[in-house]
């Protein structure tokens, strides 16, 4: 059934679907590229639509009566994963987005759920460039804080049952809950990326990226900054230990004033992968402007 | 709420450097050395020797001890020397250092210290426990050496892993006889007296550590001795001077060595104190901000993300993730 962006469409973006696996709970991400849309249908009602984009066919659409649904985050996924749930019946329905970024995920969610509350809701939308302003703040849905993201195109969460009850319960209390219970699913740790097998390398390769560690170094060491010193505090217990805190610590989402601290936006300090994707960025726009380095 | 929240003392860890510090901070000029034999070589290289520190952790489940642990130890509830119970977790390697400074006589101690252990003369063991762990000035010289809040987790409410729950227990010579001092039990407990030949004490004290290590079944018990001692540096430079007068060569060599390895553990022990008390989120963000730079950044998450899949896939074949349901 093929419908088109009409003027009454109230918002767009891109976005796939997710299917549970039958005779299971586990839901997993459909890889199609696809865009969901928000209109107002002739028939008066609200539509929330699945349209392929490759295809250009619409291949879900739902009419939503106001205050029956909500669109909120699964929480514990690595995935940008949302689930579309009704209060009239037990249909669930989940997505994934597939913007590029991020960094508008809940600026969309927020108002899907505005408009699914009230079709006359006003869109809120940050304005571009600023950084705090797309970091909307975690109490604003019922989703929470952890925001873990996998590469746009690459679908591939899990969510089990004991994933699903937490969603479950999440919901029912209304509320935020800063619990960081282990996510099952797959998520790099700061403790497998600062390793001495990735940073002894990166020291002999890049002799002149050691001196910049030093102002980070204690200030009372027993001896001058070196490149001896930085190897021997990557190897030591105490520095191991405060990566694995830092990084139990991201993990909560909670991090937003400190991450500012370390020059980085807001939504940096959301997770593990929002913090990586934005040290990545600063680094690529301190290169571009130190005029290009050689990387490997 | 956690033992940290209720009380503000933090965990620290058990290490000679630490120990070390915190004798420094309360004025006192000893030291804390790891102790890897108790033969009378070894201890007699140690002297002067002050008190000895076991420190154990269990491993396999164990029945707690309820008698003094020990068959030739007897509680002595008219101690008169200090002993003070342990109130706090946290506190424990603090209140153990306190249970031995507070029995050497004529110990030279800062102002703090020595108000402290005169304030709680005559009093009991459970008192003089609320006393220390009540002295903010001590909290916060122990609390010196664990990380800085900045990096604290107690408000995100993070699970817990379970920590190392150590033991401490002190024996020291004490009006003629050895004595144990366990701020978990009631009372001090009284070894049997010793004669001031040769080895002195230590050689009860050997003989009672090294029985208490025999009852515990093999491979239960994860434990280290520790030595508080007078510290040998002030004098080392003065004896070295006095072998070179002396002329006698082999003695200045040995001298010289024990300065050397001396001043090396020193810088060790500075090195890791330094560490402990460091903020290194600044480091962390500067060496992955290194790694993006050189482009190596992408490629390590991608192997980490790989890693931690392994790890939880063979969590799970092993059982430690299952399912509530089915």
């Amino acid at each position: 059934m093929p419908a088109s962006v009409t003027n009454d469409t109230l918002l767009a973006f891109k976005a796939g679907r997710a299917f549970r696996r039958d005779g299971s709970n586990i839901v997993e991400a459909d890889p199609a590229k696809g865009a969901i849309l928000l209109t107002n249908g002739d028939d008066g009602l609200l539509h929330f639509i699945w349209k392929n984009r490759e295809t250009d066919v619409s291949e879900e659409d739902l009419i939503i009566f106001p205050t029956d649904a909500t669109f909120t985050k699964v929480d514990q996924s690595n995935g940008r994963v949302y689930v579309l749930k009704f209060s009239s019946s037990n249909q669930r329905h989940f997505f994934w987005m597939q913007d590029a970024s991020s960094a508008r995920d809940d600026e969309f969610a927020n108002n899907v759920n505005g408009v699914l509350q009230d079709p006359e809701h006003p869109l809120q939308w940050g304005t571009s460039g600023s950084s705090s302003s797309s970091a909307p703040p975690a109490q604003a849905s019922s989703s929470t804080t952890t925001s873990t993201t996998p590469a746009a195109a690459t679908p591939g969460f899990q969510a089990t049952p004991e994933q699903l009850d937490y969603l479950q319960t999440l919901l029912r209390a209304g509320g935020a809950t800063t619990g960081a219970a282990e996510a099952a699913i797959p998520e790099a740790s700061l403790v497998d990326i600062l390793t001495p097998a990735n940073l002894t390398p990166l020291f002999t390769n890049h002799p002149e990226l050691v001196p910049t560690l030093f102002p980070y170094l204690p200030p009372d060491l027993p001896m001058p900054p070196s490149a001896e010193v930085v190897q021997r505090i990557i190897h030591s217990p105490q520095f191991r230990a405060a990566v694995a805190s830092f990084d139990q610590a991201l993990r909560t989402g909670l991090l937003g004033n400190l991450v500012r601290q370390l020059g980085l936006p807001e939504e940096a300090g959301l997770g593990i992968a929002p913090f990586l994707r934005a040290v990545q960025a600063k680094a690529d726009r301190e290169n571009r402007e130190a005029g290009g380095m050689d990387t490997d | 709420m956690s033992d940290e929240e209720q009380s503000g003392w933090q965990l620290t860890e058990s290490d000679p450097g630490v120990f070390t510090e915190l004798l420094k901070t309360l004025g006192v000029p000893l030291i804390v050395d790891d102790l890897y034999s108790l033969d009378s070589d070894s201890l007699a290289n140690l002297q002067p020797l002050h008190a000895l520190i076991f420190l154990f952790k269990w491993v396999a489940s164990g029945d707690s001890e309820s008698g003094p642990g020990s068959s030739s130890g007897t509680y002595d509830p008219d101690f008169q020397g200090f002993f003070a119970h342990q109130v706090v977790n946290n506190a424990c390697a603090t209140l153990a250092v306190l249970n031995a400074l507070g029995n050497i006589p004529s110990l030279p101690t800062g102002p703090q210290l020595g108000e402290l252990v005169s304030f709680s003369t005559g009093m009991d063991p459970q008192t003089r426990g609320l006393v220390i762990t009540s002295a903010d000035w001590l909290r916060e010289a122990h609390n010196t050496l664990s990380p800085p809040s900045a990096i604290s987790l107690e408000g995100l409410n993070l699970p817990r892993k379970s920590e190392d729950a150590y033991h401490f227990v002190v024996y020291l010579p004490v009006m003629g006889a050895l004595y144990e001092l366990d701020g978990l039990k009631p009372h001090a407990v009284r070894h049997s007296a010793y004669s001031e030949d040769g080895e002195g004490w230590l050689k009860v004290a050997r003989e009672v550590i090294e029985a208490r290590i025999n009852t515990y079944p093999m491979g239960s018990l994860e434990f280290s001795l520790l030595a508080l001692r007078d510290d040998p540096l002030p004098t080392l430079q003065s004896k070295i001077q006095e072998a070179q007068q002396a002329g006698n060569r082999e003695l200045e060599h040995e001298l010289l060595s024990t300065l050397t390895n001396e001043n090396a553990k020193r810088e060790r022990w500075a090195f890791e104190n330094s560490l402990r008390k460091h903020n290194h989120v600044g480091l962390v963000h500067a060496l992955l901000m290194a790694m993006a730079k050189s482009g190596k950044l992408s490629e390590a998450e991608a192997k980490a993300k790989e890693a931690m899949k392994t790890r939880i896939e063979q969590r799970k074949a092993r059982g430690e993730d299952m399912d509530e349901d089915d």
